[in-house]
């Protein structure tokens, strides 16, 4: 194989795992931009909505895609709990507490899981599996082109929702001026709690693509996501879905590339050099708010 | 009866000690003074990662500097056959010279960029232990460690657990003693507000670069204790749930006091092997998880705090219905 065919590999493979970041970058963007709060355990949802992917299409055997409806539906639910019972009764004590906060729901999450499903590793075979389309020079497999278009469908779609409903307007509100908010009669509470489960779906989503891509899965594979979903929106900037998805593109790409080029191992550690890196240059963030 | 608080404190530090002092002779389980002596250990992890709470910086990656302070010990030892007493200092002097260099991209940081940092090279140190450095320390398989007392002695154990017993002690007492001093007033002024303290001429990068120099040092003994009590070390050291039990500790004891890491390690090592007895697995961390989400809900200062909640509570029973407090509204849910 050439350099430029290895380069598109590592592109295309980057861009496949970007979607699964971007979904989560997306969501957690929308969490903190109406509540302002931040979710370590965002991951856990990812590793449900794979669970609840698994088991419905273990059960009954309809194609998994379809099953991504589901998902996210079950992790609204999930996630309007969690907002009500956790993260409400502390908002405002202080950035701290939220972050202890995901560790004992990290802590119930995973174990949890591993009481219901077990701990050991499962994987799912896609009905498309084996198929490939001719790109150029490349074959793809056709699932990684169907998880890029339903990932670019999702965010067509949350774009519509936030920019054309009542509730997206009022959650743009909310995120912009939460007091503002609160005089016009927006119940920023309600808001909160269709937020969170809207940022939970989006992680539903992310997991759902990553069980039909063939990826393996076990109660612990939220928690790397989760954190680099976190770097990903410090490097495009606190809030900004444009940025998110730029970043996890690039996040991708990088974690790839430096998996090809110095070994498998240092596919984690990769993205957290990066984070360092420009939180020494700026500690704000590349395109966040100056200050705090 | 009636004790003021200050002596309230000296009693239960002295009936402490002596409990601490007697109680390897209370049972000859050694199963038990396995666990007191980890417990012990873990006294010191959760009061290294309090000392920088202290100063308003919550970190989520302090198996980095538990799991460098043992490596570096061992590694020491193993290499110019120092005795285990002297590294276990050196092996914390190597986890305090990485915990300034961390700190120096840290401590301008806030909150969740902290957080995500710190847990961020817990995960650069482990990948560089298995890959770069794995001639060195064994790569995944990890390296034997020397003991700090060798098994051939008769009741090492007990000797061991004095030694733990007598260096937490001298870890609590200087922790105290910082805390008393100048360097503890300017790490409470930094936690409360970073402005004023500026104002005041307390330089705060100077104050959190040191916080960070001495809880890592604190952590790196505390590594290098449980590995000489184990004898083995593998990469497993920098995991995830080792940075996050220290954590767990202080939040249900109470963040920001001495006491806190101390009673918060007790009790929750007692539910914990309580809950062995059960034959629960995942249970127990599901259990854990609750606890300490309703410590940070409804106890947000720790158990430290309870008393004063229940005396509280106790005056405030009887001026009920004098309509001073605002009802919450717990049920309503949208």
């Amino acid at each position: 194989m050439d350099n430029l065919g290895i380069f598109l590999q590592i592109l295309f493979w980057g861009l496949y795992a970007g979607c699964i970041y971007i979904l989560l970058a997306t969501g957690l963007n929308l969490i903190f931009g109406v509540m302002k709060i931040v979710n370590f355990a965002h991951g856990e949802f990812l590793m449900i909505g794979a669970y609840i992917t698994a088991t419905v299409f273990f059960l009954t055997g309809i194609n998994p895609y379809l099953i991504i409806l589901l998902s996210m539906l079950a992790l609204i639910g999930i996630g309007a709990v969690v907002e009500r019972l956790c993260f409400r009764p502390i908002l405002g004590t202080g950035k701290l507490n939220e972050i202890f906060l995901s560790i004992g729901l990290i802590y119930i999450f995973q174990n949890g899981a591993a009481m219901i499903w077990g701990d050991s590793w499962q994987s799912v075979k896609s009905p498309y599996d084996g198929i490939t389309v001719p790109v150029g020079s490349l074959s793809i497999p056709l699932d990684y082109l169907i998880i890029v278009a339903l990932t670019a469908a999702i965010l067509i779609a949350l774009y519509l929702f936030l920019k054309k409903t009542k509730t997206g307007r009022e959650m743009r509100a909310t995120s912009q001026n939460r007091k503002g908010a609160m005089l016009v009669g927006i119940d920023v509470e309600r808001i909160d709690v269709i937020s969170f489960g809207l940022g939970c779906a989006l992680a539903a989503a992310a997991g759902t693509l990553w069980v039909v891509s063939g990826q393996v899965f076990n109660p612990y594979i939220g928690s790397m996501p989760a954190v680099k979903a976190f770097t990903i929106i410090i490097l495009g900037g606190l809030g900004s879905i444009p940025g998110a998805i730029i970043g996890g593109l690039l996040m991708g790409v990088a974690e790839n590339g430096a998996a090809f080029l110095l070994g498998g191992i240092w596919k984690d550690a990769v993205s957290f050099i990066i984070l360092i890196v420009v939180l020494i240059i700026r500690p704000t963030g590349l395109f966040g708010e100056k200050g705090d | 009866m009636n004790f003021g608080r200050d002596e309230l404190t000296k009693y239960g530090l002295v009936a402490a000690l002596a409990i601490a002092t007697a109680l390897p002779f209370l049972s000859d389980n050694m199963f038990l003074l396995n666990l007191l002596v980890l417990m012990l250990i873990s006294i010191i992890f959760a009061s290294a990662w309090n000392l920088l709470a202290f100063t308003g910086q919550g970190s989520l990656g302090h198996a980095a500097f538990f799991g460098i302070g043992a490596y570096a010990s061992t590694l020491i030892a193993v290499r110019s056959g120092i005795s285990p007493f002297v590294t276990i200092f050196l092996g914390a002097a190597v986890a305090a010279f990485i915990g300034i260099l961390i700190g120096l991209t840290c401590v301008r940081l806030k909150e969740w960029f902290l957080a995500m940092v710190t847990f961020g090279f817990a995960i650069i140190v482990q990948t560089l232990t298995v890959s770069v450095l794995a001639p060195v320390t064994g790569g995944w398989d990890g390296i034997a460690s020397p003991r700090l007392v060798s098994p051939s002695i008769p009741g090492y154990q007990f000797i061991e657990y004095y030694v733990v017993l007598a260096i937490t002690i001298t870890s609590l007492v200087v922790i105290w003693y910082i805390m008393k001093s100048r360097i503890g007033l300017a790490f409470l002024a930094i936690r409360e507000n970073e402005l004023e303290a500026r104002a005041a001429g307390v330089d705060p990068i100077r104050y959190r670069l040191l916080a960070f120099a001495m809880s890592a040092y604190l952590a790196g003994i505390a590594g290098a204790l449980q590995i000489y009590h184990i004898g083995y070390l593998t990469p497993d050291l920098y995991g995830v749930n080792n940075s996050f039990w220290p954590v767990t500790y202080v939040i249900l004891g109470g963040l920001g006091t001495i006491a806190g890491p101390v009673i918060g390690t007790i009790v929750l090592t007692v539910i914990w092997e309580g809950l062995k007895e059960t034959g629960l697995t995942f249970g127990r961390y599901v259990i854990v998880g609750f606890i300490l989400i309703l410590t940070i809900i409804f106890l947000p200062k720790g158990l430290v705090n309870l008393p004063e909640r229940v005396q509280t509570w106790w005056k405030e029973r009887g001026m009920e219905g004098s309509g001073a407090r605002p009802q919450r509204s717990i049920w309503k849910f949208f």
